[in-house]
């Protein structure tokens, strides 16, 4: 498939989880919207986490603008997959005896597949030219952790190579395809400089260029950045006498095992950007500073 | 009730949080206190990171269960990986009543496919070891790590997701259109079920209709051995043998969670015995605490002690988040904050090191507030 035309892009923001994924993927989109694209972050699922942060009344399946110039919404497999069904039978008698069909409201939540394959068709509906319109630039998606990230963006794939013929085959592959389209789709994965993050994201990545070929970002999150040289943090250290003595072993320490991580995600990719530690606690400043560290629009 | 009374008065221990806050590390910490403490032990860890797996001597591709050695501190303890697919298939084959239909279900292109994903497997199978472990009668106790899951709830959630899978309605709908010879969707007697799966497949393709009923008509003898094992390990959670740890990172959104996570616990009736905040402070912050330190002010260099009140600051606004949620657990429930050490842990020294802190803490802490002895 050939998507002409299209300027639509979709990010995918996953890494282990407690990394800063969610934050990272706000930062993205604020900057974004920053830069005059029109803007959409998405959370995967029933519960919404930006709600809290954001303190929002409510985030439903439909988009709705935020103050930080992005809109905002969530998508599950059951919201995603009424709303196609009402767009493809266009009959809203039958589709409420769809969903009100207790069966078939388990069977919706259930069946091997259905929820990924209704969720990935929302977020490539755009480029699909399927479903609503999504008029966005950018489509940024706060995507579940890992592991599971690599399973719901395999689904496509597999969907279509179980079920080749219909209707649920057709919708698969085109999905896959836009998946697998550098033009389009792009993955940040966030990690923290620490062994097992790390660990984890140098698979994940390995993983994307083998599965899809694609070729992830790296956002390390959280990196501690002293305002002070290495030499006089060394020197602190070393008086007997300094009440910072225990501090500056912690930051050399931390320092250097930074450092190390940096150089092992170095030896796999390139596109590595660094967020720093940040001491502030509300989400305006959290957005802010991140947001300012990221890479642009371009380069991910 | 200290860690270690919780340990000695259980006989199963789940670690329940959400993902990324260290639960399979502190359950297998857990598990070698307990083995220092004399209880044969069993610990049943999902997807641990390679050098945890291997500092417990796991090989990731094992479906057994293998004994640990090399623990400095002595105890007998036994670790194993509970892998989703080999369970389930395991399952599949063991208590299926006609093997055709077991083969039948493993060959299933949806199975096959997708039985990783299929919402709520993995939470299932973990039950399924953690009540099979318990049946066999060799441990004191047995430490069980959860699933990875975005909300630290779903993990209760899940087994009554796989249930309504396997309710009759679903199976029974199913198999009716199986049965029929001609096409599927004719033997269906209720007209409005049949216009619903008529949508379905109008929308999927009548081959995703075909694997589907095939899917469903295969578990049917499942469905009875299904219901019972879960129940009986449903059973067995909310037993008294059964103490829940909740683990959790150091933020707002985790402890709201946390907290969140440990009403829902009591008000399901399960017992909540313990709550474990992981990385709450680095370990130069000597006690936990963060009240602001005038000491450095003649420092040498005042860039970096102005560094360190910033740090200062961050750590006890953080304590003041801390404070609020402690005063929302109940007295009854034990928390533990382990600091962050400057070292990643891994290795059976670090766990060693870990299970110290947990048994330490115990100690030191019965009927005292930290709040009152540090200064805040």
């Amino acid at each position: 498939m050939t998507v002409k035309g299209s300027q639509q892009k979709i990010v995918f923001v996953t890494g282990k989880g407690g990394v800063g994924k969610s934050l990272i993927a706000a930062a993205i989109a604020s900057e974004r919207a920053k830069s005059g694209r029109r803007t959409l972050l998405v959370e995967l699922g029933d519960t919404s986490y930006y709600q809290d942060l954001f303190s929002l009344p409510e985030v439903t399946h439909h988009p709705a603008s935020t103050k930080y110039g992005f809109d905002l919404a969530l998508w599950g497999g059951e919201s995603s997959l009424r709303e196609y069904v009402l767009h493809y039978l266009r009959m809203e008698k039958l589709y409420n005896l769809f969903f009100d069909n207790r069966v078939m409201r388990a069977l919706v939540n259930v069946a091997p597949g259905l929820p990924e394959i209704a969720m990935l068709g929302k977020i490539t509906s755009g480029i699909r030219k399927v479903g609503p319109a999504l008029n966005y630039d950018d489509i940024i998606v706060d995507c579940f952790a890992s592991g599971h990230a690599l399973a719901l963006l395999k689904t496509a794939r597999g969907m279509k190579e179980a079920i080749p013929l219909g209707p649920m085959g057709h919708h698969s592959a085109e999905i896959d395809l836009v998946l697998r389209d550098k033009n389009v789709t792009s993955v940040v994965v966030v990690t923290l400089l620490e062994e097992l993050p790390v660990v984890e994201s140098l698979e994940l990545v390995s993983d994307l260029q083998k599965e899809f070929g694609l070729e992830a970002v790296i956002v390390a999150n959280r990196v501690l950045k002293a305002p002070v040289s290495a030499d006089e943090i060394k020197a602190e250290a070393e008086k007997s006498d300094s009440s910072l003595k225990e501090f500056a072993k912690f930051i050399l320490g931390t320092e250097k095992r930074q450092a190390e991580l940096i150089e092992r995600l170095k030896q796999q990719t390139t596109k590595i950007a660094e967020v720093p530690q940040i001491f502030d606690t509300t989400a305006d400043q959290l957005l802010r500073e991140a947001g300012a560290s990221l890479p642009q629009a371009g380069e991910l | 009730m200290s860690f270690d009374q919780i340990l000695k008065t259980s006989k199963v221990v789940v670690c329940a949080g959400s993902g990324g806050v260290g639960k399979t590390t502190l359950s297998a910490a857990l598990a070698v206190r307990a083995a220092q403490l004399g209880l044969r032990t069993l610990v049943l860890t999902v997807d641990p990171a390679k050098r945890l797996a291997t500092a417990l001597g796991l090989d990731l591709t094992e479906h057994e269960v293998k004994k640990v050695e090399g623990l400095k501190s002595g105890g007998q303890l036994e670790a194993g990986v509970i892998d989703s697919k080999k369970t389930f298939d395991a399952f599949v084959v063991r208590h299926s009543s006609n093997q055709d239909l077991a083969q039948r279900l493993l060959k299933n292109r949806l199975y096959q496919q997708l039985s990783t994903t299929l919402s709520g497997s993995q939470e299932f199978t973990s039950l399924e070891r953690l009540y099979e472990a318990y049946e066999s009668k060799k441990y004191d106790v047995i430490i069980l790590d959860t699933p990875p899951t975005k909300h630290a709830i779903d993990f209760l959630k899940a087994p009554e997701r796989l249930s309504n899978l396997f309710q009759d309605s679903v199976t029974k709908w199913f198999m009716f259109a199986g049965g029929e010879k001609g096409g599927i969707l004719s033997g269906l007697v209720n007209r409005g079920t049949r216009t619903v799966l008529k949508s379905l497949e109008l929308l999927t393709g009548s081959q995703f209709i075909d694997e589907l009923v095939d899917f469903f008509a295969s578990i049917r003898n499942l469905q009875k051995v299904l219901r019972d094992r879960s129940k009986g390990a449903q059973e067995l959670l909310l037993s008294e043998q059964t103490a829940f740890v909740v683990v959790t990172s150091f933020d707002a959104a985790k402890l709201t969670e946390a907290h969140y996570l440990q009403s829902v616990l009591k008000n399901m009736g399960y017992r909540l015995s313990g709550v474990i905040i992981n990385r709450a402070f680095p370990l130069w912050l000597s006690n936990g605490s963060a009240e602001t330190d005038t000491s450095t002010s003649g420092s040498a260099s005042s860039e970096l002690a102005e560094f360190y009140q910033t740090f200062r600051r961050y750590h006890s606004q953080r304590y003041e988040l801390y404070e609020k949620f402690e005063k929302t657990v109940g007295e009854s429930v034990r928390i533990v904050r382990i600091p962050e050490y400057n070292q990643d842990v891994h290795g059976l020294e670090g766990l060693e090191r870990l299970a110290e802190r947990l048994a330490e803490q115990a100690d030191e802490k019965i009927n005292s507030n930290p709040s009152n002895s540090n200064g805040m």
